[in-house]
């Protein structure tokens, strides 16, 4: 979305994401696809290599790309097991519309229990 | 191998994702990049929701805990030479601990500065936005406060954005 508000004010962009699946159905004009947890869009702290490595391939993207809507992708190797990383990048404690959307499927099953 | 966008999340999480419907733009807006990237002035933009401790405040979280299908549809202004330790970070859905030892896996700010010395691009904006990436309604990003962040990018003759959602 803000990448199309750019582009309509002559800016271009290019979007780094690991979630492709949006990128692709919003329409979003340049996109880099890369597998890595969330808020981990460059790569690991500290690691200069991975972080310089994705960001290559994006300025390459916005470089080369003819057409809205261009997609592309750089693999990258995870340093953490996926089990691992899959609950490492989550917040300590769980984001206000988790929590609400777990009290309310208590007080549903709560309720079921009730009427039993 | 094909970049898997659900690899880390729950899967209770991934399939109630792949339900959602999805606005899409068409025709997709497109600016062509104008001149050689060594020629290039560029921004950074994350959706992060990092902030500069001593400048600005930090995007409200008091109110998306109150209201949690609300997200803070403001920005923040984040300069280039901002040290590590004046980095903030709001955002309530990931663990923001990586973000606070290195700011350059969502803002690469320092590793744009050494494209600059190595010439790949022509320059780093001085200020670049970093904004809260949840938004469960995106009608004030659209009606304020992303053209409100594409005047500012303008205003700085800028030609090209590096976008980072978190």
């Amino acid at each position: 979305m803000l990448a199309q508000t750019f582009e309509e004010a002559g800016l271009s962009t290019v979007m780094v994401t690991m979630m492709p699946f949006w990128a692709e159905k919003m329409g979003t004009p340049r996109t880099l696809g890369v597998e890595v947890p969330f808020g981990h869009t460059l790569g690991m702290p500290g690691d200069r290599e991975m972080q310089k490595m994705i960001i290559r391939a994006a300025l390459s993207l916005l470089e080369q790309a003819q057409q809205p809507g261009a997609m592309s992708e750089v693999e990258v190797e995870w340093p953490q097991a996926s089990d691992v990383a899959r609950k490492d990048w989550q917040p300590l404690e769980a984001s206000p519309i988790i929590k609400m959307m777990r009290e309310q499927a208590q007080a549903r099953a709560e309720g079921r229990k009730q009427e039993t | 191998m094909p970049v898997d966008s659900f690899k880390y999340l729950p899967r209770s999480i991934a399939a109630y994702y792949q339900t959602l419907r999805v606005e899409r733009m068409d025709p997709i807006p497109w600016t062509p990049l104008s001149k050689p990237l060594n020629q290039c002035r560029l921004a950074l933009v994350t959706t992060a929701g990092i902030y500069d401790k001593a400048r600005e405040p930090p995007f409200d979280a008091g109110r998306e805990k109150r209201e949690p299908m609300w997200g803070d549809p403001t920005y923040r202004r984040i300069r280039r030479d901002l040290a590590q330790g004046q980095i903030g970070a709001s955002h309530l859905h990931i663990n923001n601990r990586d973000i606070l030892a290195d700011v350059n896996i969502v803002l690469p700010v320092n590793r744009f500065a050494e494209l600059e010395d190595e010439g790949v691009i022509g320059s780093l904006a001085a200020v670049n936005y970093s904004l809260m990436g949840y938004q469960p309604n995106t009608s004030e990003w659209r009606a304020r406060y992303a053209p409100e962040v594409a005047g500012l990018l303008k205003d700085e003759a800028l030609d090209a954005v590096l976008l980072t959602p978190a």
